[in-house]
């Protein structure tokens, strides 16, 4: 079997579980679309509270859809490689032929079908609930940055899941630590802008400031910290080089983990 | 009913919830660890005042800022101890594969939850704390709002109460995820978000449809949260657009009598809902499924 296809076919078994996981489970229809598009509404009053401009409020729209990607990243991604150790699979998956980035690629697939539905439920609500005006300057532009934002922020999750080969617990609190200081430096619910520029271009080497900020001048018109031909092309470097990180991290840690003996590891 | 088998049951489950939340880290990490998601919570409320003063700044009212920031710091607990509690149990079935055990061992299960949400509640309230300490040095609006004091007593009473209604919101959210797969973990956080949209935690719940603030005035985390803004920083002047609230009109006393009064309906109802989804889940052998997807 030629590398490619073992490739192509172990990341589609690994991305099956995830998608059939949506026909099965019909309490995630409530618990990936009603529930988070209530709490997204939150704060989109928070800006009506406070007569903020309308276009604020999608921005907190688009936040949402976009968190809801960082969020399977982290968890689905990230943190999951710790999870199968401990529940006995990821020495399955090394004494597999199949390579482990095939595994990862799996679940990115899976991830971003399933948190697809999931970010388009928060959008179509919140867009007919609160009523956001969208001026898009190219529909193509919007899809081609949030595409690039995509292959960006999984490729920092298959980062952080070779790193995390080597973690315990500290994997589970250091994705937990991940959320709200992400969200602040990532300008989730307001504009990038408000922050000085250093702080700022810090924040555009995370892959959701970046594709954020590009895709609300996109769609809102509204003044981003860079031009968004800028941004893009960073959106693509980033991606490469999250990628690339990706596949000799995984390599490195796994043979680390395997030296070490940390691979069957569990409840540590 | 001997109560000896439920204190020890709860000691040793608080112990054992603080020595998995703490141990991962030395000291001072761990409470760099512990501060800084709860500050930074709250300074992303920060930033959205400050964007939206900015874009307009003579339509938003300085009182929005203590405002949003106080009652964030403190739902921080909610958030905690609803989280924590849920997850004892996606954490002990599947990652430690110790649920079945303790189920089986003279430890009272329901204790024992509870004994695991309260090393999370103490990670909330010194999250909370810091949270507003923080507030207090950093920014004047919130500073000011402080100016008339802590109400100590009503402070602790709000406290007390709010301790049961967490126990009830914890119980409710723990034995759902009993039968659910290992994702109902999301599902915590999902309902957390839902509460946090109806108590009108960042926002007056008069900004409501009036059919939403009917479900808001029966949720006691309404109540808790009104109290707790009552005691810490005294009642939003009545020409500001957060004392057009429906509590405006409520003394401490009514305030203190509706939590009272919820907490116990809820509280009825969380002992009800973990007897039949404990009994649901032993059923169908969920104490010891593993999942994963």
């Amino acid at each position: 079997m030629s590398s490619l296809r073992l490739f192509t076919q172990a990341a589609l078994a690994r991305t099956y579980p995830r998608a059939v996981w949506m026909v099965r489970n019909r309490t995630w229809l409530i618990q990936e679309t009603v529930l988070p598009v209530l709490s997204v509404s939150a704060f989109a009053f928070v800006y009506k509270s406070m007569q903020a401009p309308p276009e604020f409020v999608g921005f907190v729209i688009m936040g949402a859809a976009m968190t809801t990607f960082w969020m399977n990243v982290l968890w689905s991604m990230g943190a999951h490689l710790y999870w199968e150790r401990d529940s006995g699979n990821l020495g399955l998956y090394i004494a597999a032929p199949a390579p482990l980035m095939s595994i990862l690629a799996g679940m990115a697939m899976g991830g971003m079908t399933t948190t697809t539905v999931r970010a388009a439920a928060i959008v179509s609500a919140g867009l007919f609930i609160f009523d956001v005006p969208l001026q898009p300057t190219s529909w193509w532009l919007l899809a081609g940055t949030f595409l690039l934002t995509l292959i960006a922020l999984y490729g920092l999750g298959m980062m952080f899941a070779s790193l995390f080969l080597l973690w315990g617990r500290e994997a589970w609190h250091t994705v937990n630590l991940l959320q709200e200081p992400v969200y602040l430096l990532t300008g989730m619910n307001f504009p990038l802008s408000i922050f000085p520029t250093v702080v700022s271009a810090i924040a555009l080497l995370i892959p959701l400031s970046a594709g954020m900020d590009a895709m609300r001048q996109v769609l809102f018109r509204s003044q981003g910290v860079m031009d968004v031909g800028w941004e893009i092309a960073l959106l693509a470097v980033l991606s490469v080089v999250f990628l690339f990180f990706a596949r000799r991290g995984l390599n490195t840690l796994e043979r680390r983990a395997r030296e070490e003996g940390t691979l069957t590891v569990r409840w540590q | 009913m001997n109560a000896s088998p439920h204190l020890r049951t709860l000691k040793w489950s608080a112990w054992l919830g603080w020595q998995i939340e703490s141990n991962w880290a030395d000291l001072r990490l761990f409470f760099l660890y512990l501060v800084v998601k709860p500050i930074t919570g709250s300074l992303m409320l920060v930033c959205m005042y400050y964007a939206a003063k900015s874009a307009s700044p003579t339509r938003v009212p300085s009182e929005f800022l203590p405002y949003v920031y106080i009652s964030n710091a403190c739902y921080g607990l909610v958030g905690t101890v609803m989280f924590g509690m849920s997850y004892v149990i996606v954490s002990d079935r599947e990652n430690y594969g110790m649920l079945k055990y303790v189920f089986i061992s003279p430890a009272r299960f329901q204790t024992y939850m509870v004994g695991r949400g309260l090393a999370r509640g103490l990670e909330g309230l010194v999250g909370g704390g810091v949270t507003i300490i923080f507030g207090l040095f950093v920014f004047d609006p919130v500073r000011s709002a402080f100016t008339g004091g802590i109400d100590v007593l009503w402070l602790a009473v709000f406290l007390a109460i709010g301790s049961v209604m967490l126990w009830s919101c914890g119980m409710i959210l723990g034995s759902a995820v009993l039968n659910m797969h290992r994702n109902g973990m999301f599902m915590s956080e999902g309902i957390a978000g839902v509460v946090y949209f109806l108590s009108g935690v960042v926002f007056p719940i008069s900004m409501l449809p009036n059919w939403l603030q009917v479900v808001a005035m029966s949720l006691p985390t309404t109540y808790w949260l009104e109290g707790m803004r009552r005691s810490l920083t005294g009642m939003p002047n009545a020409d500001s657009p957060l004392g057009k609230s429906p509590f405006t009109e409520w003394s401490n006393w009514e305030l203190a009598g509706a939590l009272t009064l919820s907490t116990a309906v809820l509280f009825a109802f969380s002992q009800w809902f973990y007897h039949r989804n404990l009994q649901k889940a032993w059923r169908n052998g969920k104490i010891e499924e593993t999942t994963g997807v």
